[in-house]
């Protein structure tokens, strides 16, 4: 059963410069000609530069503009999971407020009654729920509004960027709510640049590109394909033909991190040594092999890049069968957070790689060593001057 | 909710039935968003609800002093305070509704670009707001027919259908002035010439037989013609109505209001691409 049908649809804009009666006006097309299905209880991710179409889609799913060309059918109800704060009345308490923005969003006053509760206690504001929402803190504000919106019950539902509001505690309760939406069977669309999120929770991704669909099919594949056209990088036609040709030679199966006592890790701490072990199946040899794992951030930028190369210096040969590799680190230099890993296999002459792995895992990285900037390096100190050593420590003459 | 079709902007119009059914449907927006208008107008003001009373009492003893003390207006026998007041009831009415109804989508930008629902909701609530109004100016009005020994008849009944009347009117005028608004803000800034205008088009601060015989026709154009002297009959002069006037208001309304509605579906489509 399909859920949401796009049936070859674009949205034409058009940009006026000055007043009107000037009359200067240009056409763009926010999206072109797209066309795509989602299945129930499917989970869609659609990700893309900025200006690629992603908001267009979801505005023309959530009814707020309509299509210039082309019909979208849906098979239930629709909400958009937005923090919905603009809908509140300011001098209105926060309960009323529930029911404002709650109606707003096509809920029942019957419906919201009854999930008055649990939309208070999802947002944290239980003791200030009879006061004003003009006295409430950007924090509180944010959170009561998302707060309504993971509420709403629907068939289908649309989430954008969810993992920009509110803090960490919270975020997380936004995640398991998305689970539990999930698992009970609603079919999702799921707008982010958060490629991680996009890995690990959906089912199928798709790839826009200047108002169309560049690619639509298997997360790592169309994240694969993303990080090609953001990678500065870009393998000239020739070179990709040639790594095209040599592809299937060896696949990246796994990448897992090693603890100290030989134990599988997830996490680590800022400037612990780290163990990232590379697990390749090979099929046919592969001479000059380059290895690389990856480091992204949760948007996709890569932060660092470990390569075999730098390693030994030497050539590697990939023979048939499967094969580990480890790169290890004495101080991991990453600030706290959660990183998404990939990896890669490719020739050191060819510029396109044999294998592209983009998977699911990612590193948590724990607060050890302090980090004040962007990373930790190793170091240590000692005084350059020996008498000003000698006057720190008078007890020595 | 079975199955949504989003059409074209072009043809999404074109499909009434579809619209109504989804505007049942958010019936409990258009019950909260009122309540909480009446609710929130008045607070953070010393006065409160009084204001409600007080506001179509001092309009009242301002025409009072102007049009009758110092111009001398005449009003059909009827004392002039009660004359204005019960002209001044559906005029504020219309004024207030439409005013605040053609600045409600630009007013609320924000919840436009966000969120979907029916758009023509934020006119209509004004309307609702506005009958709100109407009955505590009402319950004023039986103050001042007992102040001025007017008895109040059994044709009262009559002022239902012609509030009724008088609210499409007032949306049918909303609906098209918020949807031109959306793209021209030249509707807000000429509004307030527009509406005064208008009230001098209307029989309020005059009686309805002073309009010469030749304009009679055109005069009744304006259905605000027919409901105001139509009020000022049920109200103050024991309930003869005078056919002609209302019988035209009833006829422009029911061709304006359905065409003011296909208006704004056709601008709603595309609105929060130019709002």
């Amino acid at each position: 059963m399909i859920d949401v049908r796009f049936d070859a649809v674009s949205k034409r804009y058009r940009l006026r410069h000055g007043p009107r009666a000037a009359g200067r006006e240009q056409e763009f097309w926010a999206i072109h000609d797209v066309s795509f299905d989602v299945a129930q209880g499917e989970t869609l991710g659609i990700i893309g530069h900025n200006g690629a179409g992603k908001s267009t889609i979801l505005k023309l799913l959530s009814r707020i503009t309509a299509p210039t060309t082309g019909t979208i059918t849906l098979n239930g109800r629709l909400a958009a999971l937005i923090e919905v704060g603009s809908g509140f009345h300011p001098e209105l308490t926060g309960r009323e407020n529930i029911f404002l923005s709650g109606s707003i969003l096509g809920m029942k006053r019957r419906e919201i009654a009854r999930k008055l509760d649990r939309i208070i206690e999802f947002s944290g504001v239980e003791r200030f729920i009879d006061m004003p929402v003009k006295w409430y803190s950007s924090g509180m504000y944010v959170r009561l509004g998302f707060g309504v919106a993971a509420h709403l019950e629907a068939d289908i539902l649309l989430v954008d960027e969810v993992l920009a509001v509110g803090d960490a505690a919270f975020q997380a309760r936004c995640c398991d709510r998305i689970a539990e939406l999930r698992r009970a069977g609603t079919t999702m669309l799921f707008i982010s640049h958060d490629l991680t999120s996009i890995a690990r929770l959906c089912d199928r991704a798709m790839l826009m590109d200047h108002g169309r669909i560049a690619l639509a099919g298997a997360p790592a594949d169309v994240i694969r394909q993303y990080q090609h056209l953001v990678g500065a990088a870009c393998a000239s036609e020739v070179a990709g033909a040639a790594a095209a040709a040599r592809a299937g030679a060896a696949r990246v199966a796994d990448v897992t991190f090693i603890g100290v006592d030989g134990e599988a890790i997830a996490a680590t701490y800022t400037g612990d040594p780290l163990c990232a072990a590379v697990d390749i199946d090979v099929t046919a040899p592969v001479h000059d092999a380059v290895v690389e794992v990856f480091y992204y951030t949760r948007d996709g930028r890569t932060l660092h890049c470990q390569q075999s190369t730098a390693l030994s210096g030497g050539a590697i040969t990939l023979v048939p069968g499967r094969r580990r590799i480890e790169f290890t680190c004495d101080a991991m230099g990453l600030q706290p957070g959660v990183y998404a890993i990939g990896a890669s296999i490719r020739e050191r002459a060819g510029a396109g790689a044999i294998d592209w792995w983009y998977g699911s895992r990612v590193l948590t990285v724990e607060p050890g060593k302090s980090v004040r900037g962007y990373f930790y390096a190793p170091h240590e100190w000692r005084w350059a001057d020996a008498r000003a050593a000698i006057a720190h420590h008078p007890a020595d003459v | 909710m079975g199955t949504v079709v989003i059409r074209p902007a072009s043809s999404a119009w074109l499909h009434v039935a579809e619209h109504l059914a989804r505007l049942r449907e958010y019936r409990d927006l258009l019950l909260t968003l009122s309540l909480h208008r009446i609710s929130v107008r008045y607070k953070q003001t010393s006065l409160g609800v009084l204001w409600a009373v007080l506001q179509p009492l001092l309009m009242m003893t301002i025409f009072t002093a102007v049009f009758s003390v110092l111009a001398r207006m005449p009003s059909d026998g009827v004392p002039y305070a009660l004359f204005a007041y019960t002209a001044l009831l559906p005029w504020t009415f219309f004024s207030t509704s439409v005013t605040n109804g053609t600045n409600s989508l630009v007013s609320h930008t924000q919840l436009i670009t966000k969120v979907y629902f029916p758009r023509e909701i934020l006119p209509i609530t004004y309307v609702v707001v506005a009958l709100f109004d109407f009955a505590i100016g009402f319950l004023v009005l039986l103050g001042l027919l007992a102040w001025f020994h007017v008895p109040l008849t059994l044709q009262i009944w009559k002022l239902v259908p012609v509030v009724a009347l008088l609210a499409s009117w007032s949306l049918a005028v909303s609906l098209v002035l918020a949807a031109i608004q959306v793209r021209f803000r030249d509707v807000g800034v000429a509004l307030p010439v527009l509406v005064q205008l208008w009230m001098f088009a209307s029989p309020v601060i005059y009686p309805l037989s002073v309009v010469p015989e030749s304009w009679r026709s055109w005069y009744l154009l304006n259905p605000m013609a027919g409901i105001v002297s139509a009020c000022r009959d049920i109200l103050a002069r024991g309930g003869t109505l005078d056919g002609a006037p209302l019988r035209a208001a009833v006829i422009v309304t029911a061709m304006a209001l359905p065409a003011a509605y296909l208006f704004f579906k056709r601008a709603e489509a595309t609105m929060a691409d130019v709002i």
